[in-house]
């Protein structure tokens, strides 16, 4: 493969943005995402079931729009740093606003938290986005990178939480809820620590990595905290109430068919 | 075989599923607002933030009305 498009990616549209390849195949592996939860979840009867449907179809659902708004160019602006634009992908801001929160909800779901402690663990990410954008916007590399260890350590706090607080909670669940649960938190405690990994190394922090490799970076992140977070979550038998389960495991399939 | 239990299951709260609609909505509005909010409506910041304040109304939003997304029988 030619090592440019390794690198910068493919200027689809021609408008010279070469990370359009990535952020087309976000939006494409976004709608999949979408569809298969939606086609999977249609005719869900089971009470919690409908409940983690309803959020994880939303998650990919919103994400894909905010792709698409950056593959045409719509969630792009420009930041002036020092005496350099930047350019700045602030829909992924809108994106991780509106998801990241959910897939804690589900997590809290899955854990059975009470009301308060989900108020607190969305309060805290939206707190975690919220600096995050603004550290974006800032104009001076001070501000910028105080923002973004202001950002990192609400990141911090809410992946403690979840190590401790919500895992506590998951135990007293049952072996399938915990299994899912160990999963799913052991996902999000390894992706969400690449974010502010990549951002800190990213265009919007040193430009170690160029903006083609950024957005490949995070596509493949976001893909796959939201997407492969939802695969892994509707497949288990952990978001099913006490009435039944849509996957019998291989040994009940093979008693049926005897 | 006679049906001898009496209990209900939750039904689906209509109003929950109109809400967690808008909600999307929303949430999508603002990620294709900023271009509509062109200079004259305001610097930057202003844009944005009234980008981030739609997504954390529509992410409240949607919290709120799976956590209703259920009602008991006897509560219509």
């Amino acid at each position: 493969m030619d090592p440019i498009a390794l690198t910068a990616g493919y200027d689809l549209l021609g408008d010279g943005r070469p990370e359009t390849l990535w952020l087309g195949i976000g939006t494409l592996l976004m709608l999949l995402g979408t569809f298969y939860f939606i086609a999977r979840g249609w005719g869900v009867t089971d009470k919690e079931a409908r409940e983690y449907y309803a959020i994880t179809i939303l998650v990919p659902g919103i994400a894909s729009a905010a792709y698409l708004s950056m593959f045409f160019g719509i969630g792009l602006t420009e930041v002036q740093v020092g005496g350099e634009m930047l350019d700045i992908y602030y829909a992924r801001y809108a994106d991780w606003l509106f998801t990241t929160p959910l897939l804690l909800l589900d997590l809290a779901l899955l854990a059975k938290v009470d009301r308060v402690t989900i108020g607190t663990l969305v309060g805290v990410d939206a707190l975690m986005i919220v600096t995050g954008l603004v550290g974006a916007l800032s104009h001076t590399a001070v501000a910028r990178y105080s923002w973004w260890l202001f950002s990192t350590i609400c990141m911090i706090v809410v992946l403690y939480f979840l190590a401790t607080s919500l895992r506590s909670a998951a135990k007293q669940r049952s072996a399938d809820v915990q299994s899912t649960f160990n999963t799913l938190t052991a996902l999000v405690l390894v992706l969400w620590t690449a974010y502010p990994i990549l951002w800190i190394i990213g265009t919007e922090g040193a430009g170690v990595v160029g903006l083609g490799i950024e957005t490949l970076l995070f596509m493949v992140l976001d893909v796959t905290a939201k997407v492969g977070f939802g695969f892994i979550l509707l497949r288990s038998r952990a978001i099913l109430g006490d009435t039944g389960a849509p996957e019998p495991s291989a040994g009940a399939e093979a008693s049926a068919a005897d | 075989m006679t049906e001898t239990t009496t209990e209900r299951p939750p039904v689906l709260n209509t109003r929950a599923v109109v809400g967690l609609s808008a909600c999307a909505a929303i949430a999508l509005v603002g990620i294709f607002l900023i271009p509509t909010l062109q200079e004259p409506s305001g610097g930057l910041n202003v844009r944005f933030w009234t980008m981030a304040a739609l997504e954390l109304i529509a992410m409240g939003g949607v919290v709120y009305f799976v956590l209703n997304l259920h009602e008991e029988p006897n509560e219509r």
